[in-house]
């Protein structure tokens, strides 16, 4: 008797399985109603998705949306369908964030926390949820259990695009339908959005290996994803290829051509350097280097170290575009094998289409608006410079090769003309940033700053005009990560996009904060811009003033600005 | 309250005989162990859906490796990439059609991981319901070092392939696992079945599809599986792990070629109807005169329906069931009569003119 009762408190205390099994289900319950259903307007095909914050923003896969036009229904697990708009797209990458509109205004949504997929393991459980082969008509998403075959897995692009980089590989069940549904970790984090699978000769259903792309990739273009642009994939500017020597089996990556123009080889890299790392992890083979350069946005700026006779270099390089702009600009290609589908006239929500507003680059330019109002409005909190359009000097010592040199700065008007001009130690450069037919060298005055009146023409016209102080556009440009210091020193910035007189500008603002971290004025595309690195924060009548700018260009730290003394008037 | 209690000590036995896998346990240091002790195999195919990738199980720290028979050894260039990344040159030592299974030699290796297959061997086979991890490069996801992929499965019968030939195209004919995970894909062959633990349990087979309902079965070979494996008229039983220790030294004789196999068998007397369609009924035509079948008493108009009692649907099954009997076989024939089934064993002899 003693016995059976000792058996019996065991069974009471669950066992290993039926917690396990408890476990499972109280997470499935938890994360279900994230779940969407996803159906193009008139209820042709469809695929699923995720809902990843409150406000109703949702992932699932650019092939589920492709074709499918700005918006669309979505269904959860309530049994309600949503009207839902297209906000950014990531052709390459295969993956779209969407906006569920909310039956009452300001309703939140059930959402999913996202994981971090660098954790994940091959031979860790895994479920899939969403709506294979569309078959819940209640929306109800069915989940699938199952391991993690693999980790950063290399799938090359199926036509020329969608290209799965460093991707997850599962036995967990996914079917036609199931594309753009979450891939949670055992406690009901997002880890990937599954999309893909390795289909012979069973056809297009589960053969035991399907893909997701990692949320960690995905994290990377959120930013810009919210910001309602058509992201780009990058490359290096270089190609690289595997040297094997007869005495070493391990193989070696190695440059195997590399574009004249691109900021790789203004860096340095140069072919038959081998490659030993790239954006804090080691390259050993192609595949490798690809799994790096797959998962980031066009623009950013990733370290990547080098070795050439036997001497290790790390360098920032900047990402080049991947597609062109043809490709990027055509909104749906045929696949092959497949007749279009015949173009019926669906009933599109209004409420949706309030929330779409089309642009070339921009998967909907509402959104990036409304991310850079965001932006602007934060960072107007730091100062209101409106008003101070009169005549701005600025006075201190520019610390310039160990030597210090007292500096005046002058940006204002004469004569009807724009004028700014840098007196270093009684040594005077002038610009007028408008003129037509410029001089290239006094363009790039002070010599080797790479444009620092040009730069601080741009920031003087940032803080006083603001958005409509830039004719060529003002937009919000993603996150990108900033390097105050070096390679070692990222910061994760909103970026806002300017261009006044053919000059492009790159803002970085603090995420979080928004103060303005630094500012990168481009005087052409192919040459090294001015990069302004703004530190030491101090407040004037009010506003917050930096009082140390470090100038860059290139490879090399022109020097420093350090500021004594502001005076900026109004007219 | 009684049936509670017998609830409750069901549990009591189940985590006492086996215990059980929870979703918090990690198998990332099993499939590690397991990826170490195998091989991606690079041969000949890539042409007509035969593909030139495969996957070999180490069986040795000098570099013997158990991989599936196949048209990939077929190549004078055959290569594998270890699990640390290194690219190697192998060389085929012998092939075992009867097994499915080869064994190859990586050149220049010492001190590899190795699964130790005569302890493998010495184990109980495990039993239905068994969970188990597949590792394989299916689809050739992984080169150089890449790790393999890994799934999990549970055995669902350990169990004799149902050799209905025309029905399912197996390369192998004996004891299996069978699978309810999609274990047999492209490259999969040669892959390796473990517990849990990272134990090795079996050879993943090839893909293998049933012809009649379009659906695939997912299989692998026990280390312990006895096969019947015939040499002339002798017949033997032979495992893998006997296979992996024959071949090491060099003793390993394998039965017959692979061509062979896919030969006439010995000879029956028997001529059947002509081929027309795709499911001809193996309607005897002919008997040679002073044949096996003659001497069995065969006539013409006779339809086969059942050879050694497995189905027979069409000229091809017909066949292949006669493709790999050897001389002085007898096989036990049922065919149709008029409105009768007659049985009739027909004594095989070898081919006349050989």
């Amino acid at each position: 008797m003693n016995n059976l009762l000792f058996l019996a408190s065991a069974c009471l205390a669950g066992g290993p399985v039926h917690d396990a099994e408890a476990h499972r289900v109280a997470v499935v319950a938890k994360i279900r109603p994230a779940v969407v259903a996803v159906f193009a307007n008139g209820g042709q095909g469809g695929g699923s998705g995720v809902l990843i914050d409150a406000d109703g923003f949702a992932l699932t896969n650019f092939h589920v949306v492709q074709g499918v036009g700005s918006t669309m229904k979505c269904g959860l697990a309530d049994g309600i369908l949503y009207d839902a708009v297209l906000v950014g797209l990531d052709r390459v990458g295969d993956v779209a964030l969407i906006k569920l509109l909310p039956k009452e205004k300001g309703k939140p949504f059930p959402f999913v926390p996202l994981g971090d997929s660098d954790l994940v393991k091959a031979g860790d459980w895994s479920l899939a949820m969403g709506n294979p082969f569309l078959v819940a008509t209640d929306f109800t998403p069915t989940v699938t259990f199952g391991m993690v075959s693999g980790v950063n897995r290399y799938q090359y692009p199926a036509g020329t695009l969608l290209e799965y980089t460093d991707c997850i590989q599962i036995d967990t069940s996914i079917n036609p339908g199931n594309s753009g549904g979450p891939l949670f970790n055992t406690q009901g984090e997002l880890i990937g959005i599954n999309g893909r699978g390795s289909f012979e000769k069973r056809g297009r259903v589960n053969s035991g290996v399907g893909y997701a792309i990692s949320i960690n990739q995905i994290k990377n273009f959120l930013g810009h994803l919210y910001a309602g642009i058509d992201t780009d994939h990058a490359t290096l500017g270089a190609t690289v290829r595997t040297v094997e020597a007869d005495d070493d089996p391990t193989p070696k990556v190695v440059v195997q051509s590399i574009i004249d123009d691109c900021d790789a080889a203004r860096r340095g890299l140069q072919i038959d350097d081998e490659l030993v790392g790239f954006a804090g992890r080691p390259v050993t083979t192609v595949n490798q280097y690809k799994n790096v350069l797959g998962i980031y946005p066009k623009g950013w700026r990733l370290p990547l170290v080098y070795r050439r006779d036997n001497q290790k270099q790390e360098i920032l390089v900047r990402l080049q575009a991947l597609l062109r702009k043809s490709e990027m600009e055509q909104p749906e290609r045929p696949r092959p094998g497949r007749p279009p589908a015949p173009q019926r006239k669906v009933e599109r929500s209004a409420e949706a289409l309030k929330l779409y507003k089309a642009k070339p680059g921009y998967a909907n330019y509402y959104f990036n608006e409304q991310a850079r109002e965001r932006v602007w409005r934060a960072f107007m909190k730091h100062g209101d410079f409106s008003g101070l359009t009169g005549t701005w000097l600025i006075e201190g010592d520019l610390v310039r090769k160990g030597q210090k040199t007292p500096f005046k700065v002058e940006i204002g008007e004469k004569m009807g003309k724009s004028v700014v001009s840098i007196d270093l130690g009684g040594v005077i450069f002038a610009l007028d940033p408008l003129k037509e037919n410029p001089d290239v060298r006094e363009l790039h005055d002070p010599p080797e700053s790479g444009g620092l009146l040009m730069a601080l023409y741009h920031t003087h016209r940032l803080l006083v005009l603001g958005p409509k102080g830039f004719e060529g556009g003002f937009d919000h440009g993603g996150v990108e990560p900033y390097y105050p210091a070096g390679p070692t020193s990222r910061r994760d910035s909103e970026v806002l996009t300017s261009e006044h007189a053919a000059v492009k500008a790159k803002w970085y603002f603090d995420k979080g904060a928004y103060a303005l971290i630094g500012a990168e004025v481009s005087l052409g595309q192919d040459e090294d811009p001015c990069e302004l690195t703004f530190g030491d924060y101090k407040p004037i009548d009010g506003r917050m003033v930096p009082h140390s700018i470090d100038v860059r260009s290139g490879d090399s730290l022109f020097g420093i600005l350090n500021v004594r003394k502001y005076q900026m008037t109004s007219k | 309250m009684n049936s509670t209690l017998r609830y409750c000590l069901g549990w009591a036995v189940l985590i006492t005989s086996a215990a059980p896998v929870s979703a918090q346990d990690r198998y990332d240091a099993a499939v590690q162990k397991v990826n170490a002790r195998l091989v991606k195999v690079f041969g000949s195919g890539g042409f007509r859906g035969v593909v030139a990738y495969g996957t070999g199980i180490v069986v040795s720290p000098d570099g013997y490796v158990l991989t599936a028979a196949g048209s990939l050894l077929d190549t004078q260039e055959l290569r594998v990439h270890l699990s640390d990344g290194r690219r190697c040159l192998a060389k085929v030592v012998v092939i075992e059609p009867a097994l499915d299974a080869a064994i190859i030699k990586i050149e220049m290796v010492e001190d590899l991981p190795f699964f130790d297959i005569d302890a493998a061997a010495g184990r109980t086979p495990a039993e239905a319901g068994t969970w188990v991890i597949a590792m394989s490069n299916a689809f050739e996801i992984a080169t150089r070092g890449e790790p393999m992929s890994v799934q999990r499965g549970v055995i669902a019968a350990r169990t004799k392939l149902p050799l209905q030939r025309g029905i399912y195209e197996a390369p192998y004919a004996g004891e299996v696992y069978v699978l309810d995970a999609i274990t047999n894909n492209p490259g999969s062959a040669g892959g390796a079945i473990t517990t849990r633990t990272g134990e090795l349990l079996g050879m993943i087979g090839k893909e293998m599809r049933n012809a009649l309902a379009d659906t695939w079965i997912n299989y692998a070979v026990p280390v312990q599986a006895q096969v019947e494996v015939r040499d002339g008229s002798t017949v033997r039983q032979i495992n893998l792990a006997e296979f992996v220790r024959q071949a090491m030294k060099g003793e390993y004789k394998p039965t017959a070629k692979p061509d062979k196999m896919k030969g006439e068998g010995a000879y029956h007397g028997i001529v059947l109807v002509p081929n027309v369609v795709e499911r001809t009924p193996p309607y005897i035509e002919d008997v040679r005169p002073g044949s096996p079948a003659a001497k069995a008493g065969l006539r013409p108009d006779d339809l086969i329906v059942y050879v050694d009692g497995v189905p027979i649907s069409n000229i091809a099954a017909f066949k292949a069931a006669m493709s790999t009997t050897g001389p002085g076989q007898v096989v036990r024939l049922e065919v149709r009569r008029g409105e009768k089934l007659e049985t009739v064993e027909v004594k095989l002899e070898e081919r006349p003119g050989k």
